[in-house]
């Protein structure tokens, strides 16, 4: 009997790569501001002029987001390994926990901007924070609903190896949403 | 599988918005974009007449009503008009060069058209309505600011998911055992222009949303300041992101005479490599003089200055590939040789003219910068886009829309357009080196004290943008009468 296992796609696979150039796009986004919030801040300390207000961006909240981060890119990579093996078990674990990390960051983030009570309009660095984190809490949203949509087809029984190519596009757009927000930790948070 | 998901009991409006045929979004794009280039057509003739009184308001009440227009102009040709007419090649012919059999993502794509749609009307209406993208002066409305803000956000999102669907299909879609090296000029610029559309674009993006955080609800604190919206956004209005529009057109070129010559280019090698370095010395994302630090501007830095010589022999290198096209096959064309090569070449050598004004654009002790020169070099590149781009639509037309259209229309008009653009960069041109500021105002200090040989060149400038009109009006009677051909054919 012929072997009937399928052949291994010749093209790259069309999901990962449009996947690829939507998440370059995300990243272009916020490299744009990011290269604007730089360039600003450079400017602001060579006048020796204050960026933001004293004790106004504190550590532990960034740092805290940035290990739950750093735990859902773990659990994301799980869950990509667990749908190669057909695992479908622990790929329910691993999609639904970087789903909750995912959450908890959005929860954390919202309480703290709440707590600190920073008028959006205080400085340029505060209108620049504030449009960068909020565009990063969108960007995390969607990567939440992804993984909600994503857990929906493994219990489904679509999430095979097979039909890996929503999983592996998804793991890329979340490693990128980690990178974008370990910028931010630095960049905010660390250097204020 | 059928790409279309039309019913059959639909009316002819529903089948078109439900539909996710390539065609049908092809059509949207292409007629959405050619309304887009004589609105902005009609913009730049407006600000044209008004430039000939330099000393009052003329035709519009103040400065910043004239600004409005002026930005206005820049926007509909470019994201409005241009890109779009560029992408309605993309979505139909690329997947048909690259042997794919329909557009990767085709629900995307119609989201993409309709979306772009949608905020192509929001946007002229935000201009329309005394918004637009800031003022001199602070004169518009905020909330009609904040709605041309939207609209450019949602055309940005129409352009950026359709370009990613394209690009998706040129790597994953084309036939097996076509590589990359051997698809046709059109989608190789097309596959290098879109993949550096979705390194500028978000940049764009992140600066209108920048701008309308900071606009709404309170006092900006500088981002969302009328006065501050346009610079921060003009950098995709010119060098070197601006030459991002003719680089599909070269591609467009060399296929176009290519397949009229019946022969291939012989350094198809160089060709590639060098439409590659085209694409890769427009990313302009970073040319952004809004966030100049003291030090040098960013437009007196050496990689802008570098950009804009370096473009000038990549731009010849390709010209001279359409050359050899036609020293080779040009016997074949005859006497009278199709519309569609004549606009090629016309596109051609204009972007070959750009390029070498752009390069003279930036030298120092001139210093054009802020002058009229600014004005002519985007019309130089933008027309060779517009010209290309309807060389396009005349190539393809057949593949687009069943039958062949009115080349005899389409030459008219490119021909009415390149006598427009010549005319409006050459006294544009001469006006720059008198003094005159790419944006006038309507008072002579806006303009910068140009000196009194600027009327009679301004004089023929609108001349230019008269016939540029003419022309848009012409390419809108040849697409409305072949569409209508190709109802009554289907009908």
């Amino acid at each position: 009997m012929a072997d009937m296992t399928p052949t291994a796609p010749t093209r790259p696979r069309s999901l990962v790569v449009a996947s690829a150039f939507g998440t370059g796009a995300v990243l272009a986004y916020f490299g744009g501001l990011f290269g604007i919030y730089f360039s600003i801040r450079a400017d602001a300390m060579a006048w020796g002029t204050q960026w933001f207000p004293e004790g106004a961006i504190e550590l532990a909240p960034g740092g805290m987001n940035m290990a739950t981060m750093a735990v859902s890119a773990i659990t994301m990579g799980w869950a990509v390994h667990s749908v190669l093996k057909d695992d479908r078990v622990h790929a329910y674990l691993a999609l639904a926990l970087t789903a909750v990390m995912g959450i908890a960051m959005v929860n954390q983030t919202a309480f703290y901007i709440a707590d600190i009570g920073l008028p959006i309009d205080t400085s340029q660095a505060t209108t620049l924070m504030f449009v960068i984190v909020g565009s990063h809490l969108v960007m995390v949203s969607v990567g939440v609903l992804w993984l909600g949509l994503l857990l929906l087809r493994a219990l489904g029984g679509q999430d095979t190896s097979r039909h890996r190519d929503l999983v592996s596009a998804a793991a890329l757009y979340w490693y990128a949403v980690n990178a974008i927000y370990a910028v931010i930790w630095v960049g905010i948070y660390i250097a204020k | 599988m059928t790409t279309t998901d039309s019913d059959a009991s639909g009316t002819a409006v529903e089948e078109a918005i439900t539909s996710t045929d390539p065609v049908t979004l092809s059509k949207v794009w292409g007629m959405g974009g050619m309304t887009a280039v004589l609105v902005g057509l009609v913009a730049g003739l407006l600000v044209s007449l008004e430039r000939l009184d330099l000393e009052g308001a003329g035709i519009f009440g103040s400065g910043d009503e004239l600004f409005q227009f002026w930005s206005a102009h820049r926007v509909a040709l470019v994201l409005l008009g241009v890109l779009p007419i560029l992408v309605a090649l993309g979505t139909t012919i690329v997947p048909r060069q690259c042997g794919a059999n329909t557009l990767l993502f085709p629900r995307a794509a119609a989201l993409a058209c309709w979306t772009w749609l949608i905020g192509a009307g929001m946007t002229v209406v935000g201009f329309l309505v005394d918004g637009g993208l800031g003022t001199p002066d602070g004169g518009g409305q905020r909330q009609a600011t904040a709605l041309t803000l939207m609209g450019l956000l949602l055309v940005i999102g129409g352009l950026m998911v359709a370009t990613m669907c394209i690009l998706s299909t040129i790597l994953s879609g084309r036939a097996a055992g076509m590589g990359l090296g051997d698809i046709p000029y059109l989608s190789w610029t097309t596959l290098i222009a879109g993949t550096i559309w979705l390194g500028m674009l978000p940049v764009l993006a992140a600066n209108a949303v920048l701008a309308y955080v900071d606009l709404r609800g309170r006092p900006a604190v500088r981002f969302g300041a009328e006065d501050a919206i346009w610079e921060q956004l003009s950098w995709v209005f010119t060098h070197p992101a601006i030459y991002l529009l003719a680089l599909p057109v070269l591609g467009i070129a060399l296929d176009v005479i290519s397949s009229a010559t019946g022969s291939e280019p012989a350094n198809r090698g160089v060709l590639l490599v060098a439409t590659a370095a085209f694409g890769f010395l427009s990313f302009g994302a970073y040319a952004q003089s809004f966030f100049d630090t003291p030090g040098t501007p960013i437009m007196e830095e050496t990689i802008y200055v570098l950009a804009a010589f370096a473009i000038v022999p990549v731009a010849f290198v390709v010209l001279g590939g359409v050359l050899d096209l036609l020293r080779r096959g040009g016997s074949d064309l005859g006497s009278k040789p199709p519309a569609s090569v004549v606009l090629s070449l016309i596109a051609i050598l204009l972007i070959v003219a750009g390029t070498v004004l752009g390069a003279l654009r930036v030298v120092a002790p001139w210093d054009l910068l802020e002058t009229s020169v600014t004005g002519a070099h985007f019309t130089l590149v933008v027309g060779a886009a517009v010209i290309g781009a309807v060389a396009g639509l005349n190539h393809w037309g057949e593949d687009l829309l069943g039958s062949p259209g009115f080349p005899g229309l389409m030459l008219l008009g490119g021909l009415a357009a390149s006598l427009g653009v010549v005319l409006i960069s050459a006294a544009d041109v001469v006006s720059g080196f008198l003094g005159q500021a790419d944006f006038t105002g309507v008072d002579l200090a806006t303009a910068g004290y140009p000196d009194s040989g600027t009327g009679a060149l301004n004089a023929v400038s609108t001349v230019g943008a008269a016939a540029f009109l003419v022309a848009g009006l012409i390419w809108m009677v040849a697409g409305i009468r072949h569409l209508a051909v190709d109802s009554a054919g289907a009908g």
